[in-house]
């Protein structure tokens, strides 16, 4: 069993592809879902989980059972909310609409590395801030590195940076004064040279979109910001998920430091997916071998358990057979994980 | 020299690509005949990783023995690119040194994609610094993010019709669609769902760009049920139950008419044993 501090409202899952980042988040919140109200909130979940959850891939928050919800994320209608959300109070129906069917925002919705980090956090921060649940727990996309989620808000902060929009609102200048002009001659030239780079219709989308979003600056700043906060807060747990293989160990040694040093609260470490059978006396060729191996990995692992730092608890949790999955099992996951 | 050809490794996160790209690079290398004890010969492998944090570094050092290594980060391949185009210095200087331009590149869709690309077709496109590699490995995106890669020449070239741009990003299109050229390797884990995705993402590369992608899976057991008769009862369990999620995962391949190739799994922990051992089978088994 793993432990929650009594003040945690969020639990951010961090850890790198093909180590059950998803099932384990899903195991967390069926387990803490006895004494609390929890959603789970899962992005790309295997289809065998998703049916354990009996879940659909819209969007929409399904009840599991008592207590437990779970839902997984779509990031095209989530990135939608998030301009809707800013929009709704200023712009007209023809405006948004206008934006919809912008070439360049319809890519950056969906094919922008980074939007799906960003829109995962947003449908975050808001399940957080309905205070309809004392958990939420975020299993984050599968990034290469955890770096491109937390610097996902930054990154679109810079897209509604003030700066950039106005210039690009007006590339050419027409309203502004002859003074303000000469100012900006380094900028005009930087935007020529952007159209020499791309061609001048690239420049006339970014130009359109940018002034389809230009009073929406305000309300979408604030939503980066809050975004920010809600991975930043005190009540905000990370739990870094990792496997018994020798590449992620090192690459779970590496996270954990640096995510402590840009100060985020980073609390467990998980091994996962540790056979349970991995002390038993085996005689055939193939297994022996494997077993040697494991075994040599574990060792690895205990040894280097110090170089993760002092306060931070380091877990292991069994390797699941392929038909064990059911919505019962998980929080038996949940209470099977060890402090090591 | 024989004419280049690149290969992209692909698949779902966590399935071994990396692992992977690296033993092709050194397998090929092998093919290619090329021996690392002739130091000062030029290596005709190049084993590039798309991270801003490099992955291979710290297993295989700055320099290993039988390719080069070498780091591409759109960022990097996008200045190459410009300075490429714009000749001057000092303009190219104040692009990137735009706060605005900088905040701009970040955010463009496809665009870092893209320039990766560009590099990496370069050599016959004959556009930017050659790289005359005879082979060129590139450990790239994982699923969704490697298809917007493959997508954003075709993309961005609808947005940019006219102009340099345009033009570039229609040869880059044409030539990751050249299957002498451009290799796809979709690594893949022997169980029913890593599978159908597999094959999911095998069919929308054929019918999108025309390439027949290599599928391997990963981790490959080779052991019959026969040969756990012996064992304890969890023991059997647990390799019943993988072996029948192998046998699904071949079923999957079988049935769609689509070619794999089981990759071992090799439990050794020394980094240059390990890619010895299984670059020995690829250049037995596949290349």
């Amino acid at each position: 069993m793993i432990k929650v501090a009594s003040t945690t409202k969020t639990i951010i899952c961090i850890g790198t592809g093909g180590v059950g980042k998803t099932t384990m988040s899903a195991s967390l919140a069926s387990g803490l879902s006895k004494d609390k109200k929890v959603l789970v909130l899962t992005i790309d979940p295997s289809l065998r989980l998703a049916q354990a959850l009996g879940i659909k891939p819209d969007g929409e928050v399904y009840k599991v059972k008592q207590n437990l919800y779970a839902c997984t994320l779509n990031h095209q209608k989530a990135f939608q909310d998030f301009v809707l959300k800013a929009a709704k109070s200023t712009a007209t129906k023809e405006e948004i609409e206008k934006l919809l069917e912008n070439k360049l925002y319809k890519q950056l919705s969906t094919q922008l590395s980074g939007s799906q980090d960003f829109s995962s956090l947003f449908k975050l921060t808001e399940f957080v801030n309905s205070k309809e649940y004392d958990i939420v727990i975020l299993d984050t996309p599968p990034a290469q590195h955890t770096w491109h989620f937390l610097h996902a808000p930054e990154k679109i902060a810079q897209l509604f940076n003030e700066g950039v929009a106005q210039w690009f609102r007006d590339p050419d200048q027409k309203d502004v004064g002859f003074f303000k002009r000469v100012l900006n001659t380094g900028t005009s030239q930087v935007l020529k040279i952007l159209e020499n780079l791309t061609g001048s219709e690239f420049v006339k989308e970014l130009s359109m979109f940018f002034k389809a979003i230009q009073r929406w600056q305000t309300p979408l700043e604030k939503q980066v910001w809050d975004c920010h906060k809600v991975l930043t807060a005190k009540s905000t747990e990370f739990i870094l998920v990792t496997a018994l293989d020798p590449s992620r160990i090192s690459e779970a040694l590496r996270l954990s430091s640096e995510i402590e040093k840009q100060g985020y609260n980073l609390k467990s470490i998980i091994i996962n997916r540790v056979p349970s059978w991995m002390n038993e006396e085996v005689s055939a060729g193939p297994l022996v071998r494997y077993v040697e191996y494991l075994k040599a990995l574990e060792a690895r692992l205990l040894g280097s358990k110090s170089k993760f730092g002092a306060h931070l608890k380091v877990y292991k949790s069994q390797e699941l057979s392929h038909n064990q999955l059911h919505v019962e099992n998980l929080s038996d996951i949940y209470h099977n994980i060890e402090l090591i | 020299m024989q004419k280049q050809q690149i290969h992209f490794v692909t698949g779902k996160g966590g399935v071994g690509k990396s692992f992977f790209a690296a033993a092709l690079a050194q397998g090929l290398a092998k093919k290619a005949k090329f021996s690392p004890s002739k130091t000062a010969a030029h290596k005709p492998i190049l084993l590039a990783e798309f991270n801003d944090h490099s992955f291979y570094q710290e297993y295989l050092g700055n320099n290993p023995a039988y390719f080069d290594l070498a780091q591409w980060t759109g960022t990097e391949c996008l200045k190459e690119y410009a300075l490429h185009l714009l000749k001057v210095e000092a303009l190219y200087k104040l692009f990137f040194a735009n706060p605005i331009s900088k905040a701009l590149i970040d955010v463009s869709p496809g665009l870092h994609e893209l320039a990766i690309l560009g590099r990496a077709t370069s050599l016959p496109r004959k556009h930017g610094p050659p790289l005359k590699y005879q082979h060129m490995v590139f450990d790239a995106f994982s699923t969704g993010h490697f298809l917007t890669m493959f997508r954003s020449p075709a993309g961005l070239a609808k947005i940019i019709q006219f102009g340099p741009m345009g033009e570039q990003t229609r040869s880059i299109d044409q030539w990751i669609r050249n299957p002498e050229f451009c290799h796809v390797h979709l690594v893949s884990l022997p169980e029913e769902l890593p599978a159908t995705e597999t094959a999911e993402l095998y069919h929308s590369i054929k019918d999108e760009f025309g390439l027949t992608p290599k599928v391997y899976l990963n981790k490959y057991f080779f052991l019959k049920k026969a040969d756990l008769k012996n064992e304890p009862e969890s023991v059997k369990k647990y390799f019943t139950n993988m072996l029948e999620q192998q046998e699904l995962a071949e079923n999957i391949f079988t049935d769609q008419k689509i070619k794999f190739t089981p990759v071992p799994l090799i439990p050794e922990i020394d980094t240059e044993k390990l890619l010895h051992e299984a670059s020995e089978y690829l250049v037995k088994e596949v290349l």
